[in-house]
């Protein structure tokens, strides 16, 4: 066997040397790129919390503000709208005291716990875990971050574009809450209650399908198919004919207003117990009647007023 | 001029060199200047030897030979794996300490940490990397060491402690590398942590199982408490008792010498400490300039494959909420999670390896054949070949290629976009997913990256379909939508038949930002110092 071991001893001081300098080489190349990697790896990292807020905000959060972030009349605000992003701060008297992304973050870790009579049917629930809701720090910030990667094309809306509802929880009157009006322009605080806005006994079917909440959960546009259910409560837009779709539905018009005022009754098969019981309360009679029928009229226009 | 001025002139002048050569002395601890050059030069040492001084007077060298055989200073005798695996400990102890100045022990911070140290600590991913690969290589070369030594059994008398000790230092390692595992708090670290823990449930009886499980995780699931332990395990606990064994391997290996190649002793003798004076070759310095240049090869080696190739993998947050589709223990446990694949907990967990340990370590009590050459010990040498395949198809077993198989469209989608990882539709981007609806019965004008995509779609829905029974007649649509500015959603949609014909759809979400890479997996390193330069330079990626 020829025996591996050289003792020349300035082969491997050319060896050493050699190793030396590349060491020297590939640490140097990594210190002239450090900035650009740094600068990256940021993008990067902060990108994938935007995918990871998107998925958490699909599965959560778009029942409600919708999966666009474009809000549900009566259910929850616009988060992609060039108002939140250009006024509410000031609106809600936090401009200067802490940025967007503070605010969205505690109302999302903290929900909103104040409102009791409000504008909104649902109240926001604390959702991180440090107050009992379900997601991690991390995971509220990545929501965070994914509502405020809105901000570039929101800010371009223009007027009409705006999917903004006004809020009622502000002192400033709803028609200077556009985005087409001057914020500066003075104004008289406005002293609204909920009672002035939802008179109640004399609503508009269409207007309550959304003040309701009804729209956060009931499609009036898609079809009722076992293969594209509603996500969490059946498609409406075949609901005139319920009974040739659902068995032990004999009278349609009786079955529906059962199912508004006393849901735990007819639960459908495959749907959580989301629908509120508390119907019969928020509307009168003569409401859900005239709401039952609406619902049943077959040339309804799909599209409920706001 | 006058001869006296010329003497002090020279009094000066030697003077000066004295000196200097008194602190040349003085820090190599007994080599003077003028020895330092003839050992340079390579002239043989006289008589006595003045180059062995240090030897006696420096602590780092007298645990060290001051001269080896000839025989075993040959590369090809022992690859020089024990120095290799000491100096990876080294290594791995100088770029831990550095990664532990960015990192603390908790949920709420160890994977925020992680993500801080990746973007914002200039050499923080280097260090990261080296500190990785050096773990991985240190269990292959610690290993490799164990193989070397075993097929040219010099376990064999008297050497039979020192392979014990270097048993245990084996389980050390591998221990010590997995519970790095932990640290960074992500899935894959949280999950093979989870079924790492989970085998010790296993020692019976039931209690005794539960309790080192406690003890383990320090409460019924990995959380805060599981994660400090494995931190005090990795940096504190682990280490110390590392060290303490390899100086008792370390002081065997010295006291009765590397052992000389087979052939040139007579059978049953050990000659190793009696080495004729003609074949010394004595540490200072040749051996030292050759240990020296081995390790900066090698140095520069793992430098320039960190800088230019391999990355530490860093996957999603860990959530205790969601198990990974497929979750694998790191590639020196793949055998055990084959094991467990085949046999019940406490067998596969427990006993087998357990009874594998002590064999290993009874291995020179065992074997009394007293020949160390390879003729002589073919039942050996074959016995060892086999417990090496054995190994090998027991860790392939242990991948998720065997006997894993999810629902095919999970499967599907796995491939293509899995939930860790890449998959090529992140290999290929942002920029090649074009917004639409793409059925995968129909052909569509596309870029080339994303055909393929639709290609390797087509072909998985074929393959399935042939290898499932309950999966039939399937077709499946990508549709990518513009979510959000520079986010994009892809929507995976499968149908397909089922055996007893009824029809089936599976839908799932992925969401891709143009801003993420994807950087931080397995395999080759997909960005590195050659496109940040070019990015510096001004030209598109």
């Amino acid at each position: 066997m020829r025996s591996l071991y050289v003792r020349n001893i300035g082969n491997k001081l050319i060896w050493g040397l050699l190793a030396s300098l590349v060491i020297v080489i590939s640490v140097g190349l990594t210190a002239q790129t450090e900035d650009t990697r740094m600068d990256l790896q940021t993008k990067n990292w902060d990108g994938r919390s935007i995918e990871n807020g998107a998925k958490i905000f699909a599965s959560n959060c778009a029942t409600c503000h919708g999966r666009r972030g474009q809000g549900l009349p009566g259910i929850a605000p616009t988060l992609n709208s060039h108002y939140f992003f250009t006024r509410r701060l000031e609106d809600v008297g936090q401009a200067g005291t802490l940025p967007l992304a503070t605010y969205i973050h505690l109302t999302v870790a903290a929900g909103r716990p104040s409102k009791e009579n409000s504008q909104w049917i649902n109240r926001m629930v604390p959702w991180s875990s440090q107050f009992g809701g379900p997601l991690r720090t991390d995971q509220v910030e990545d929501v965070v971050a994914y509502v405020m990667n809105w901000r570039e094309t929101a800010i371009l809306q223009t007027v009409d574009e705006d999917p903004f509802q006004p809020f009622l929880d502000v002192s400033k009157p709803p028609d200077l809450q556009n985005i087409g009006v001057d914020p500066d322009q003075e104004f008289e605080p406005a002293q609204l209650t909920v009672s002035t806005v939802l008179p109640k006994g004399n609503r508009e079917p269409s207007y309550l399908f959304s003040a309701m909440g009804c729209a956060g959960c009931h499609n009036l546009e898609l079809d009722e198919d076992p293969r594209a259910r509603g996500e969490s409560g059946p498609n409406m837009g075949q609901v005139h004919a319920i009974v040739s779709y659902r068995e032990n539905v004999s009278d349609s018009a009786a079955y529906i207003k059962e199912s508004i005022v006393s849901p735990d009754n007819s639960r459908v098969e495959g749907y959580d117990d989301a629908m509120p019981n508390d119907f019969a309360e928020r509307m009168t009679e003569e409401e859900i009647d005239r709401l039952v029928l609406w619902l049943l009229d077959e040339n309804r226009e799909s599209t409920p007023d706001q | 001029m006058s001869v006296q001025e010329q003497s002090a002139d020279k009094r000066w002048y030697s003077n000066l060199l004295r000196g200097l050569n008194g602190i040349f002395v003085y820090l190599t601890a007994g080599i003077s200047a003028n020895e330092f050059r003839s050992m340079l030069r390579g002239t043989p040492p006289g008589r006595p030897n003045t180059r062995l001084k240090p030897h006696a007077d420096a602590f780092l060298l007298h645990i060290k030979p001051s001269y080896y055989h000839e025989s075993v200073t040959r590369f090809t005798h022992t690859y020089r794996l024990g120095l290799l695996s000491t100096y990876l400990f080294l290594f791995e102890t100088i770029t831990g300490i550095i990664l532990m100045v960015w990192y603390a022990p908790s949920p709420e911070r160890a994977y925020v940490d992680m993500i801080r140290l990746l973007s914002s600590v200039p050499f923080g991913q280097i260090m990261r990397d080296l500190h990785r690969i050096g773990a991985e290589l240190m269990v292959a070369i610690v290993t490799l060491h164990m193989v070397r030594t075993y097929l040219t059994g010099s376990y064999k008398s008297p050497r039979e402690f020192t392979w014990l000790t270097g048993v245990l230092l084996l389980v050390m390692t591998l221990f010590l590398s997995f519970s790095g595992y932990l640290l960074p708090w992500d899935q894959l670290a949280f999950w093979a942590v989870t079924i790492g823990t989970s085998m010790a449930e296993a020692v019976p009886p039931t209690f005794v199982g539960e309790i080192i499980n406690l003890l383990a995780r320090g409460a019924p699931d990995i959380g805060a408490n599981g994660l400090l332990r494995f931190y005090l395990l990795h940096v504190l606990f682990l280490p110390l008792l590392l060290f303490l064994f390899f100086f008792v391997h370390y002081y065997k290996v010295v006291l009765y010498g590397i052992s000389l190649p087979a052939q040139e002793e007579e059978i049953g003798e050990d000659t190793a400490n009696r080495v004729p004076a003609n074949r010394r070759v004595y540490y200072l310095s040749e051996v030292l300039v050759d240990e020296g240049s081995f390790l900066l090869v090698v140095t520069a080696v793992i430098t320039a494959v960190v800088v230019f190739l391999f990355q530490a993998p860093l996957e999603h947050i860990a959530d205790p909420q969601q198990t990974p589709f497929h979750t694998v223990a790191p590639w020196y446990f793949y055998w055990l999670q084959g094991l467990l694949k085949i046999a019940d907990k406490m067998w596969a967990g427990v006993i087998i390896p357990g009874v594998l340990l002590v064999l290993l370590m009874a291995i020179p009590y065992l074997d009394r054949n007293p020949s160390r050459r390879g003729a002589d010990r073919r039942v050996a040498t074959i016995s060892g070949v086999v417990a090496g395949i054995f190994m090998v198809i027991l860790s392939w077993m242990g991948t998720p290629s065997y006997a894993v198989q999810g629902a095919p469209p999970l499967e599907i989608v796995q491939e293509l976009m899995p939930e860790e990882g890449v998959g090529l539709s992140r290999e290929m981007g942002y920029a090649h997913l074009p917004n639409g609806v793409y059925d995968s019965r129909e052909e569509y004008e596309v870029n080339e990256e994303f055909a393929e995509l639709l290609h390797d779609f087509r072909h998985a829905l074929e393959s399935w379909d042939e290898k499932v029974d309950d999966f039939n007649a399937p077709w499946g649509q990508i549709t990518i939508s513009q979510d959000q500015d520079s986010l994009k959603r892809v929507n995976w949609e499968i149908n397909w038949i089922s055996a007893v014909g009824e029809e089936e759809f599976f839908t799932q979400d992925f969401w891709l930002h143009a801003d993420s890479y994807y950087w931080e997996q397995y395999g080759l390193k997909k960005y590195g110092v050659p496109q940040f330069l070019q990015q510096q330079n001004g030209e598109e990626r």
